[in-house]
């Protein structure tokens, strides 16, 4: 299973990972395809080695403790997993960070970790809703091979897989714009479009994709666009649970089936 | 002081904003709720949002509250008298900690570092502006040139004061380079330090969490 896992910090120091714990040191592998520059972000910036040996702030700082357990990433994730609560109050920006940090009982200034225009907490949602459609779609694998469960056609398999994807955005749709944007901001568009297509990867490979040839490509451009069209009608809907929506993504499905097949033919 | 003001400010129109945020959603509000919301911005204008300045010299504070009062600044600011290695604070008290040329001037760093680390908040921000190292070759003997040998005789003409400036530039010489203030920041206890240099490194901003 591929899973892309989304770092909100670019050059962390993975190595203040537990604090208290491990003596070897790990760098981040700082991976190309998911580099990004922030524009804002401090320069002269080194992944710098976190000296060994126990930290003199373990002992007396109260309920901090639990912090000292787990990595500065873990922290930003938890943070940015409680700000997604106050997005559809302040939108996605650096104030839902705030109030998420303050859930977890830090100060609303935690949020200065992360770049100001809300970046980090859209591609943290994007991340999370990627990780659970490969469970989902995992899960159902699971199902398939035991027997409990029919194997669905292809277009079935991804009219349902992109629609339990796109559901998962819903509590956000008022919101869903402005995401839309900032994902489409210079400096996002590495880690967005990463996202994105290990996102169609993952639903291909699911579907049972084997190909070696040129049809990789194809498959993954046809899907992406249904995708993509699919989720700007769904920002515009209004139907009652957005039944338009899952009719024009149908119909999508459907033609591309069919190019396929009339492709073959010829 | 001067950041006591611009936080101020900040923060005021912060709330300015979040306010017509609010009014941009409630399309049909009646009379009364309008003159009601706009009473309030007059008496509570920060919110609970407050700035405490602290020096080791009285006279330092005399000279900040005399321009806060000229400047029209009277609420959410305190002035206190303090050391910077052993603050008059309680634990856990603030969300921010910044202190700006002041961190050259106290005689243990380490000590101050931890201060900071003490009086803030988890979560809470320490940052700290400070003359540091120019790392452009060519722009370093600029410099050097002009601190030595235009800044004391400046001094001297104008305040009638060489050997302060002639201190001035030489402490910031002694003074830690950014990758060393760094590590110092990281001793005390924070997370996420980082620095951003200005004018290429005549002046640094280093910025830590408490976490």
């Amino acid at each position: 299973v591929r899973c892309q896992l989304y770092s909100p910090q670019r050059a962390l120091q993975v190595s203040a990972v537990l604090r208290r714990v491990s003596d070897e040191q790990k760098k981040e592998p700082l991976a190309s395809s998911s580099q990004q520059e922030f524009d804002s972000h401090p320069t002269d910036h080194q992944p710098e080695q976190e000296p060994q040996g126990p930290r003199p702030s373990y002992t007396g700082q109260g309920g901090q403790e639990s912090e000292d357990y787990e990595s500065e990433e873990q922290l930003q994730h938890r943070i940015l997993t409680a700000a997604l609560d106050f997005v559809p109050e302040h939108g996605w920006t650096a104030e839902a960070i705030a109030e998420g940090a303050k859930t977890l009982g830090l100060s609303a200034a935690a949020a200065g970790m992360f770049h100001s225009d809300g970046s980090e907490l859209v591609l943290h949602f994007v991340s999370q809703c990627n990780t659970k459609l490969s469970e989902l779609l995992e899960q159902e694998q699971k199902l398939v091979q035991l027997g409990e469960a029919e194997k669905k056609p292809t277009d079935q398999f991804l009219r349902d897989a992109v629609e339990a994807r796109l559901r998962m955005v819903i509590p956000y749709i008022e919101n869903w714009p402005q995401a839309v944007s900032i994902l489409l901001l210079p400096h996002n568009i590495p880690s967005s479009l990463n996202l994105l297509t290990s996102m169609i990867d993952d639903i291909w490979h699911y579907a049972g994709d084997q190909s070696t040839d040129f049809n990789w490509y194809t498959r993954r451009a046809v899907l992406t666009g249904i995708y993509n069209t699919t989720e700007l009608v769904m920002m515009q809907d209004s139907s009652p649970d957005f039944e338009e929506t899952w009719r024009f993504l149908e119909n999508r499905v459907a033609d591309a089936m069919n190019m396929g097949n009339t492709a073959n033919q010829v | 002081g001067d950041i006591a003001f611009r936080f101020i400010n900040y923060v005021r129109s912060m709330r300015e904003r979040q306010l017509q945020r609010k009014l941009k959603h409630h399309q049909n509000l009646s009379w009364q709720e309008i003159s009601e919301s706009y009473k309030e911005d007059k008496f509570k204008s920060l919110g609970d949002s407050q700035v405490v300045v602290c020096d080791i010299n009285k006279e330092m504070l005399k000279v900040g509250k005399q321009k806060a009062q000229h400047l029209g600044y009277s609420e959410g600011l305190s002035w206190v008298l303090g050391n910077a290695e052993e603050l008059p604070f309680d634990d856990d008290k603030f969300d921010v900690y910044t202190i700006a040329f002041g961190i050259r001037n106290v005689t243990r760093i380490d000590l101050a570092l931890q201060e900071a680390y003490r009086v803030l908040k988890p979560g809470g921000r320490f940052l700290c502006l400070e003359f540091s190292h120019v790392s452009n070759p060519l722009l370093s003997r600029l410099y050097d040139l002009y601190s030595f040998q235009v800044i004391p005789v400046l001094g001297e003409v104008i305040a009638g004061d060489w050997k302060s400036y002639q201190y001035l530039v030489e402490s910031i010489r002694r003074f830690p380079p950014q990758e060393e203030l760094k590590a110092m920041i990281e001793d005390a206890g924070f997370f996420n330090v980082d620095y951003q240099n200005l004018n290429s490194g005549i002046v640094a901003i280093h910025s830590g969490f408490k976490l």
